[in-house]
């Protein structure tokens, strides 16, 4: 990225390469679109040529994309709110790309429901389980990216957790019955 | 340990690293951290099950058009962006940049105090070119052209004793009324003048349209003019005199002598 900020901007071309299919499933994860995704993760490689300059090298990378990821999911919500989240069905056609051996019908009704249940949870906890548990960032960076210290992203994430456990208890049982 | 401070390691040992031992103690003598551990735990690890959905190929293809697009824009500007690289992209220098060019401006700036007298000139040259139109145009034949001669005057930040001069001189001679009643309005501006006061008053004796005696009776009852009563007086005693004038200037005599 340094050199994307010295004016190379050739040197988009291996960010993305890097990087794009994690922006991607980061959007994907938050709006529950595939084409909302895309066009996100498109505009945020657009956004990282506009405001190369406020690239520091001293700060992480990862950490500066996703603060530019998360302003364009905010634009984009204050654009257009996002219509219904995506529902098992969705879940199943994203599943069904990569069929496994071990695969059960049980096990793939029990992550649809898992899914549901993190659709459900608010935009600001899905977020944070989003970043930890898929995007695999450190507490320390998803601090810088939100904007909070480490222990408070800590009980955060804890209490999303929690939360979603509860949904997703709710939702068994309410199929179960 | 309290429950709070275990839920920051339950968090830790989600993200891979290893329990603390804590953790563990605290866990041991309490139930409901570890009930929570336990579920939680396995739902962190569900979640991990979750298919990871694949961007379409059509993403890469937009991206490396926009990509190939903004690269070959800027080579075809390329002269701009090396200007523009000279210019920091840092808000500080940015700023600091701009206060130095405001102060060597005004360093600079207050250094030539000769620009105010030369601005000073211009506009007395301005003035006076304005003056000279002014005039001229009040010299002319047509009555149109001596009007906009008046209505420049009109517009003059200030009137010159020469401008005024030829105002008088347009009151008194004048062939056309309408120029006369312009001069007469143009000169309410140095009603404060004396001379302007009595020389109009003078004027007066000599008007024969009513409506330039009943402009002039007006401007010298504005100016409260007691030095024309002696005029207005013997204009109503005049046997030729238009009555709407006579029962002015009869008005004008009253209110001015209230005045006294």
């Amino acid at each position: 990225m340094t050199a994307v900020a010295r004016g190379n901007l050739s040197a988009m071309s291996d960010i993305y390469n890097h990087c794009h299919r994690a922006l991607f499933r980061f959007f994907f994860r938050l709006a529950g679109r595939q084409t909302v995704a895309e066009d996100l993760t498109h505009e945020v490689f657009l956004r990282m040529i506009r405001y190369r300059h406020t690239y520091q090298a001293g700060d992480g990378f990862e950490s500066w994309m996703y603060r530019i990821a998360r302003n364009a999911f905010a634009d984009q919500l204050k654009k257009h709110r996002l219509e219904s989240p995506a529902d098992e069905g969705q879940l199943e056609v994203v599943a069904s790309g990569r069929p496994s051996a071990f695969d059960d019908l049980s096990k793939q009704q029990d992550l649809a429901t898992l899914y549901r249940a993190l659709r459900e949870l608010p935009e600001e906890k899905r977020e944070l389980i989003v970043l930890s548990r898929f995007q695999g960032l450190s507490y320390e960076q998803i601090g810088q990216i939100v904007g909070c210290e480490t222990g408070t992203v800590k009980v955060r994430v804890f209490r999303a957790m929690k939360e979603i456990g509860k949904i997703f208890g709710d939702l068994r049982k309410e199929k179960a019955s | 340990m309290m429950c709070g401070q275990a839920k920051e390691l339950m968090a830790m040992a989600w993200a891979g690293n290893e329990p603390d031992p804590e953790l563990r103690t605290h866990l041991s003598v309490c139930s409901e951290c570890a009930a929570d551990m336990a579920q939680l735990s396995l739902l962190w690890d569900r979640l991990g099950d979750i298919p990871a959905p694949e961007p379409s190929p059509a993403l890469t293809a937009r991206w490396e058009s926009s990509l190939e697009s903004i690269v070959s824009a800027r080579r075809g500007t390329s002269w701009r962006f090396s200007l523009a690289a000279l210019w920091p992209q840092r808000p500080v220098w940015q700023v600091s940049i701009a206060l130095a060019c405001l102060i060597i401006g005004i360093i600079v700036g207050s250094s030539y105090p000769r620009g105010k007298n030369e601005i000073a000139q211009l506009r007395e040259e301005v003035a006076g070119t304005k003056q000279m139109v002014a005039l001229s145009l009040l010299q002319q034949q047509s009555a149109t052209e001596r009007l906009r001669g008046v209505d420049y005057t009109v517009k003059m930040p200030a009137i010159e004793p020469d401008v005024v001069a030829a105002l008088l001189q347009a009151v008194k001679a004048d062939p056309n009324v309408n120029v006369r009643l312009a001069a007469i309005d143009a000169l309410t501006r140095v009603s404060g003048d004396a001379g302007v006061r009595r020389s109009l008053a003078g004027s007066l004796g000599m008007q024969d349209s009513p409506m330039v005696q009943a402009a002039l009776i007006d401007y010298v009852l504005d100016a409260r003019d007691k030095d024309a009563l002696g005029v207005l007086k013997d204009l109503t005693a005049r046997p030729d005199l238009n009555p709407l004038v006579r029962q002015r200037a009869d008005r004008a005599v009253q209110r001015l002598t209230e005045y006294k």
